[in-house]
């Protein structure tokens, strides 16, 4: 949505419309028609940018700052005081901090090997879970956009059930059908032969475990959006390809995919920075373990955050975590947009 | 030509198959979590495991409640999501209407710098968040949940597309007919964006029914607890059986699937609107 | 009602890096009850004039006043105004009855009943009291425009301003709803501005034709008027259809030469003492064709219309068109030659575009004896 809203933005604004813009502010321009209410658009944005301001600006750039500093603890030191007559304004010290330089990040890169796991760990999450379910939901979608196919409806609404999930909730299904004594999977295994797989019991297989409770439940979500984007493709387009001798595949691979490569695009960076992001699942379904096989990388930063109480070293990981999220998105469009 | 007709018979026999298994698969763990749910713990640990729903729901429920208080858990998540709702679409509509239909001076700056914190994972907030939540001691509060997310950036950006297709005439009929400039935004705006204020809705109420990493820091007290924390805590808890974590799971999974299915539509729109949109 | 003073008026668009005048120095006293049609070509500052009356543009500097009373600082809200929206402007979330009834609610402190009665009776005066339920993406766009007239005609305003309404209209439909609109603004007898691109609608709508060209009015008169005496070349080119023929022609003593072999020999040569060049206009329905008149030219189609054919042809590189008799048919390629009579002929500066001569021939018939005289105070 990020990329796409930036996008449409950019687009919108080129200088073909400028004048017609010049002449829409002045047309606009309330405060000379209308003399009475001269601030009034300020006055609608207001309370967005004062909650916006406290609680989304102040603390990205706070993260920033903490990442080379130590928690000490709680502060009472009073950094501000405003007197105003009687009344006296005084904004405390947020925390008491000790500086460290770029400490944090030297310590994470060259010398922290639980960070090192949960970086593995989450990228394997992603390099095994993004190209699944992306094949997975292109198949759905483009069996579900098929002429031939009834009860499209119906398929639709029981495939995207799991968006109306919680994560959470979902992630408490998962935890029991994988379960090894009680679960269904395993049972079912055992019956067609399989044998029992130690699910949660062994690091791989965790990982695993994973990968399939968030193929199942962001499915439906891919598949809705990429249904959408299969519907804008024109129909002359299939029909044209088949007078010029197309099969099933050839009109897949040159009207579908070059048609589709902007949706394509967003579900691939969408679901990259969800699996980058991924916490709610190992916590409650395999708790990290066995013996750290999945951690991730922001379990890992709740841990240091708020079991061990490093604030500050954990804000080093957030921030990496941003990077290293922004890097992989800026590869993928620069890849995706090439041509 | 005959091999033709077969190739393409077998082409949608095996469409079929394909569509029915993905189903099948997505279905499986719902069906399950139900029969969970509703069977008696005694014929949980049952093997071959039980694959028919039984009647011991209330049962069941009686005995979580025992344990936790799953209750105040639901009241604790209805109260939040709905406030967080309420509070979020007034804000993000109305800065949304002042984006979409105001000129001022910074407009342009400004928005582009709210969609530019659209990328800003909420990982990078948590801490200062934290730390600012228990220096105004606000931990353990309704407000602590709330507030922080109210002023979505994904929703002003919404809302301003949105109102950006409202005629210009319309709010001019409605000036000259003779409303105030508020009622501009509440007689005319608002109405004329029902759909688009329901798909937003509907974005913001799921977004905070599941959250779990913010709450999970803010929310210690299992008083305060949303139904996320209650099942977390509750799989923590190794003693507490699953049919109970089930039972919970399915209270908070199953009225969301109600209204899924009569809401359809706007869920569809919503999770549209934040992606392939534009 | 009201009459309605414009003094001076100035608009400009932009801030102080460019700016962009949409109107200028324009002056202009629409009388009370008057059906006044403002025309131009787009761009030319009519929209923007009828904003400014409405209250929706604030004036750069001059004023506006109703009945006396200086309004230019008023809001539209507070100026008792009604206006009808090219795109009519119907509120989508309501019904009909909500969409007309909308302007009370707002404006006065009358109840519900009696806004429900009000609703009733303007909606059996437009024909459309079966919509009343209706939401207005359920009607056609000629209910439409009727239920945005309604919502004009219900709070009783001052002034109507309407603004192109007819033009998302089809073709027929459009004439029905022209005729209509009459009707309803003389039963009414309010004051109406009325705003439109097309010359044909304003001849036919207009007590008085404002013709505006690049934020500058150009002229104000009856149909009968901008059609026969222009004050400039603009407004002769833009009122008639088809155009008017235009050409440069040298003038040597008494005699016109222009391209093609254009000459023609005037009666009155006062008319263009002292000038060596004129510029020359002849409405196409005053040329006919004759075996030695003064403008030869050479035929590149000939349109049928059925009660009469229109010529389209050359004399040299100036275009030129002539209504003539259905019978006459002459072939592609062939050059005929054409006559007027002098007191059709138009004759502007070559400079300024001001009219030097415009036709002076009575009219056949002094047709305000034959038509209802409506009174206009």
């Amino acid at each position: 949505m990020v990329l796409t809203a930036i996008q449409s933005t950019l687009r919108s604004s080129t200088t073909y419309q400028q004048l017609s813009d010049r002449v829409r502010y002045a047309r606009q321009d309330l405060s000379g028609a209308v003399p009475s209410i001269p601030g009034l658009p300020y006055l609608y944005i207001s309370p967005f940018f004062i909650l916006f301001g406290i609680f989304l600006m102040f603390p990205a750039a706070y993260t920033f700052y903490l990442s080379f500093f130590d928690y000490v603890g709680v502060s009472n030191n009073i950094l501000l005081s405003i007197q105003m007559g009687p009344v006296v304004i005084s904004i405390p010290e947020i925390a008491n901090l000790e500086f460290v330089g770029l400490n944090h990040y030297e310590r994470l890169i060259f010398r922290d090997s639980l960070f090192h796991r949960s970086l593995f760990n989450t990228s394997f999450i992603f390099l095994v879970q993004v190209p699944t379910m992306v094949i997975l939901g292109l198949a759905t979608a483009l069996v579900l956009d098929a002429k031939f196919i009834r009860a499209k409806g119906l398929f639709r609404t029981l495939i995207a059930l799991p968006v109306a999930t919680g994560l959470v909730a979902y992630s408490t299904i998962f935890l029991l059908l994988f379960n090894g004594e009680v679960g269904l999977v395993n049972y079912v295994l055992e019956q067609v032969g399989v044998g029992a797989i130690p699910w949660l019991g062994d690091g791989f297989w965790a990982r695993i475990t994973l990968v399939i409770a968030v193929t199942w439940r962001w499915l439906g979500y891919n598949m809705i959006i990429l249904l959408a984007g299969l519907q804008t493709i024109p129909e002359p387009l299939y029909e044209a390809a088949e007078i010029d001798g197309a099969n099933r595949w050839q009109k897949f691979r040159y009207v579908t995919l070059p048609q589709l490569r902007p949706v394509l695009l967003f579900v691939i960076v969408s679901s990259t920075i969800g699996t980058f992001q991924i916490f709610a699942e190992p916590y409650v379904i395999t708790g990290g373990g066995p013996s750290n096989a999945t951690i991730t990388i922001v379990q890992y930063i709740y841990n240091q955050a708020f079991l061990q109480l490093n604030l500050g070293y954990a804000s080093a990981v957030s921030v990496i975590l941003v990077v290293l999220v922004s890097i992989m998105s800026i590869i993928q469009i620069r890849y995706g947009s090439e041509e | 030509m005959h091999t033709q007709d077969k190739q393409e018979a077998l082409w949608k026999f095996g469409s079929y198959i394909f569509l029915l298994v993905v189903t099948a698969l997505v279905l499986i763990p719902l069906y399950w979590m139900l029969v969970a749910a509703t069977i008696p713990q005694s014929e949980f640990f049952s093997w071959p495991p039980q694959l028919i729903p039984g009647t011991y729901f209330l049962e069941n429920f009686a005995a979580l409640q025992e344990n936790v208080d799953f209750v105040r858990s639901i009241g604790n998540s209805i109260f939040i999501a709905v406030t967080y709702t309420i509070l979020s679409l007034i804000l993000c509509s109305m800065a949304g209407f002042a984006f979409a239909k105001y000129e001022f001076r910074f407009k342009e700056p400004l928005f582009y710098f709210i969609l530019a914190t659209l990328v800003l994972p909420i990982q990078l907030l948590i801490i200062p968040l934290f730390l600012l939540m228990v220096q105004i001691g606000w931990t353990n509060s309704y407000l602590a949940v709330i507030l922080p997310w109210a002023a979505n950036p994904l929703g002003i950006f919404l809302m301003r597309q949105n109102m950006k297709a409202i005629p210009d005439s319309l709010l001019e009929s409605a000036r000259m007919d003779g409303a105030t400039e508020f009622q501009l935004y509440y007689k005319i705006a608002l109405p004329t964006m029902l759909p688009s204020l329901a798909a937003l809705a509907i974005i913001l109420f799921l977004n905070q029914w599941q959250a779990f990493l913010y709450p999970l820091v803010i929310l210690q007290d299992p008083q305060m607890f949303t139904i996320p924390l209650a099942l977390a805590d509750l799989v923590g808890q190794q003693r507490v059986a699953f049919d109970q974590i089930m039972v919970g799971t399915s209270l908070a999974v199953l009225p969301i699937f109600i209204v899924f299915l009569t809401l359809q539509q706007y869920f569809i729109k919503g999770i549209l609107s934040g992606s392939v949109k534009q | 009602m009201a009459k309605i003073d414009i003094t001076n008026l100035r608009k400009t668009f932009g801030d102080d890096g460019e700016q962009i005048v949409a109107v200028d120095d324009f002056n202009l006293n629409i009388r009370d009850g008057e059906f006044l049609v403002f025309v131009g070509p787009s761009g030319c500052g009519k929209t923007t004039t009828l904003r400014c009356i409405a209250g929706l543009e604030d004036v750069t500097s001059g004023t506006i006043e109703f009945n006396g009373t200086d309004v230019t600082d008023k809001r539209a809200r507070e100026r008792d105004v009604a206006m009808v929206f090219q795109n009519y402007a119907l509120y989508p979330h309501m019904t009909v009855r909500k969409n007309i009834g909308f302007p009370l609610r707002l404006s006065t402190k009358q109840t519900s009943e009696e806004i429900d009665s009000r609703v009733q009776n303007v909606t059996e005066l437009l024909g459309i009291e079966d919509l009343l339920e209706k939401k207005p993406k359920e009607l056609s766009g000629g209910q439409q425009q009727r239920v945005a007239l309604g919502r004009a005609i219900i709070r009783d305003p001052e002034v109507f301003l309407m603004d192109e309404p007819l033009s998302n209209l089809d073709a027929k439909l459009r004439s029905t709803m022209r005729t209509e609109l009459q009707e309803l603004q003389q039963e009414l007898g309010v004051t109406t501005a009325y705003v439109t691109h097309d010359q044909t609608e304003a001849m036919a709508m207009g007590d008085r034709i404002v013709v505006l060209n690049g934020g500058v009015l150009q002229q104000v008169g009856t149909a009968s008027e901008v059609y026969r005496s222009p004050t400039n070349e603009f407004v002769a080119g833009f009122i008639g259809s088809p155009s008017i023929n235009l050409f440069t022609a040298v003038v040597d003593g008494n005699t016109l030469t222009g391209p093609g072999g254009f000459s023609y020999t005037l009666e009155d040569e006062s008319l263009v003492a002292g000038r060596d060049h004129v510029r020359v206009g002849i409405r196409p329905e005053d040329l006919t064709l004759s075996e030695s008149g003064s403008l030869p030219c050479e035929v590149t189609v000939v349109e049928q219309m059925g009660n009469e054919n229109f010529l389209y042809g050359k004399m040299d590189d100036i275009d030129i068109t002539a209504r003539i008799e259905s019978e006459i048919r002459p072939s592609e390629g062939s050059v005929v030659e054409f006559g007027f009579a002098e007191e059709d002929l138009y004759l502007f500066d070559a400079e300024t575009t001001e009219a030097l001569k415009t036709k002076t021939g009575e009219t056949d018939i002094d047709y305000d004896q034959y038509t209802q005289t409506k009174s206009v105070s």
